[in-house]
């Protein structure tokens, strides 16, 4: 049985079709890409399964049941976790209670209302952990809103990585980095995601990034699947090289 | 926290050194001063701008003040009080916290407004605009005999205010309260990680109102006599100024804040009728000059302090 499993998405802003009938799967431990042209619905279906905006036909099942209507933090507490597109995190907080308070979310006594400095050790020690992976750790008690713009990217994966999920929707993780950057987070990504059992949905138009880590491939334009499998049969897709080098429709 | 005994111990040797009337305007100031600090647990923390502060706590001075009538001991009455307002925020909570920023504002005021209404025009139950009085600190069975003079009141609420910042310092401090912080500062990301953004923001009000239902309790015992007034909605405008001034978010600061409009009020009112004139050029120029309150100001320079002080120390750090 697949972790994620989406059939016939679709959304319609009035008689305008951002996204027709795709289905895509996600097994545990994989780490599939969306991919497309401008324009073709990687964020509109990413935002359909992440119960952002409303879809207006379709299925989405994640780990067997339907989350059609939960929200944000029940997604976050099943073990589905993302990011944003644009960076979105505690911008006047220091870099440590950003990722202590994602550790701490998944943590028995999450909501105790008397202070425990035993409590704020453990979850500290375990966002400091989660910091060096991602080689932030110098940096530990800046604010999260004086890091550089690559940082801050890296320090959102850190955070929905620290959820501990069994799913992590990363919505264009080098989105504004430099070429260098994108490399090094290229790297950075595949070494968190073989030591951890995390099935990863990517949404990037970055194609070097997505051949570097993806395991399949999953291709939109506009709005429809076009092609689904691993990285060399997309390559190759014909289908795939019309989109992508904007030949007309045949 | 570690000015905390000689503080305390300064105030609690205060009777003992001054006049009569001073410590009775030193318990005015520690319950105002709860009182501000309960504010700032929804304002400065949860970014809750509540203009209807005021309901909590004349709730639980009136029903202290029931309760003394009835014959309750302080202590038990006090509590009794706090229990009422505690259970009353919990709806309004609900309720107000469905809007956020100016609307939510409004709901909380039109509330307040409501409690001063029924408190004012409900002759029969609440005395109406003569308020309440005839009621005195009872002892008790239980040897409290102790809190019922003008000096023994003093330390009784020199006890609680000290309890309370305490227990709100733990609040703010834990698990829960700084996930209400975290929802304060980006509620999307916090709803991503699993937080519940409305739970967090009732509570944060509900805690907020307890401790305001333990400073108008106090009022209660403290002057011996209620009246539709403090529930009048300057007094939350007064409690929300003292927050800012003070600095919002430190429990402290808006206890500091507090005390000097108290101060000021006792200072200035025998010179000029209007001192809040005063106290409303001294809150622009905090407002403009120092957002974060006099203890912002404090607080900035300690830093700046503590940075010379590092320095030298790096500095020789790296040349070895």
């Amino acid at each position: 049985m697949p972790l994620l499993e989406c059939s016939g998405l679709t959304k319609r802003w009035g008689a305008v079709t951002t996204v027709d009938d795709v289905s895509l799967t996600v097994d545990a431990g994989e780490v599939v890409a969306l991919i497309g042209p401008n324009g073709a619905g990687k964020s509109t279906v990413f935002n359909l399964i992440a119960g952002a905006i409303k879809k207006t036909a379709g299925a989405v099942r994640f780990a067997g049941e339907s989350v059609e209507h939960l929200s944000a933090y029940d997604l976050a507490q099943k073990g589905l976790s993302r990011t944003y597109q644009i960076t979105c995190l505690f911008p006047q907080l220091t870099v440590l209670e950003n990722v202590r308070l994602a550790v701490q979310a998944r943590s028995p006594g999450r909501l105790r209302p008397m202070a425990s400095k035993a409590f704020v050790d453990k979850t500290q020690a375990a966002a400091m952990e989660w910091l060096a992976r991602v080689r932030l750790a110098d940096c530990a008690n800046r604010t999260a809103g004086q890091l550089s713009h690559g940082d801050q990217r890296l320090l959102e994966i850190a955070t929905a990585l620290a959820l501990q999920p069994k799913l992590v929707l990363l919505d264009e993780p080098t989105q504004g980095m430099s070429v260098e950057e994108t490399r090094a987070t290229v790297r950075l990504l595949k070494s968190l995601l073989e030591d951890a059992p995390i099935a990863v949905l990517l949404v990037e138009h970055d194609l070097e990034v997505v051949f570097g880590v993806a395991d399949r491939i999953v291709v939109l334009d506009q709005g429809r699947k076009i092609a689904d499998g691993n990285p060399e049969a997309v390559r190759n897709d014909p289908a795939v090289q019309r989109a992508y080098l904007g030949v007309a429709h045949a | 926290m570690k000015y905390a005994v000689p503080v305390v111990a300064m105030l609690a040797a205060a009777p003992f050194a001054l006049q009569s009337y001073q410590v009775t305007l030193l318990t005015e100031i520690l319950i105002f001063a709860l009182f501000a600090m309960s504010l700032d647990v929804q304002m400065g923390y949860a970014r809750m701008f509540s203009f209807g502060h005021v309901l909590p706590y004349g709730v639980g001075a009136y029903a202290c003040a029931f309760a003394l009538q009835a014959g309750w001991p302080l202590p038990f009455a006090i509590a009794g009080a706090v229990l009422v307002a505690t259970l009353l925020s919990i709806p309004i909570g609900w309720l107000s916290t469905r809007a956020s920023g100016v609307a939510f504002a409004m709901l909380t005021l039109a509330f307040a407004q409501l409690g001063y209404a029924i408190v004012f025009k409900w002759n029969t139950f609440t005395g109406g605009s003569d308020g309440l009085t005839g009621f005195a600190r009872n002892a008790g069975p239980f040897g409290f005999e102790g809190f019922v003079s003008r000096d023994g009141y003093f330390w009784l609420v020199l006890i609680v205010v000290f309890a309370m910042y305490w227990l709100a310092r733990g609040f703010m401090n834990s698990a829960m309260g700084r996930a209400i912080v975290g929802v304060r500062e980006n509620e999307r990301r916090a709803s991503a990680i699993g937080y519940v953004p409305r739970s967090l923001r009732v509570v944060a009000f509900v805690v907020s109102g307890a401790l305001a239902g333990v400073a108008g309790s106090l009022h209660a015992g403290f002057l011996l006599f209620v009246s539709p007034e403090i529930l009048h909605w300057t007094q939350s405008g007064h409690v929300i100024i003292a927050v800012i001034l003070g600095g919002t978010g430190t429990l402290i600061g808006p206890m500091i804040g507090a005390a000097l409009i108290v101060l000021a009020h006792h200072q200035l009112s025998a010179v000029t009728d209007s001192w809040p004139l005063v106290m409303g050029l001294l809150f622009i120029i905090v407002v403009i000059a120092a957002p974060k309150g006099l203890w912002g100001i404090k607080a900035s320079l300690a830093a700046r302090i503590s940075l010379r002080r590092a320095r030298p120390a790096g500095e020789k750090h790296a040349a070895s």
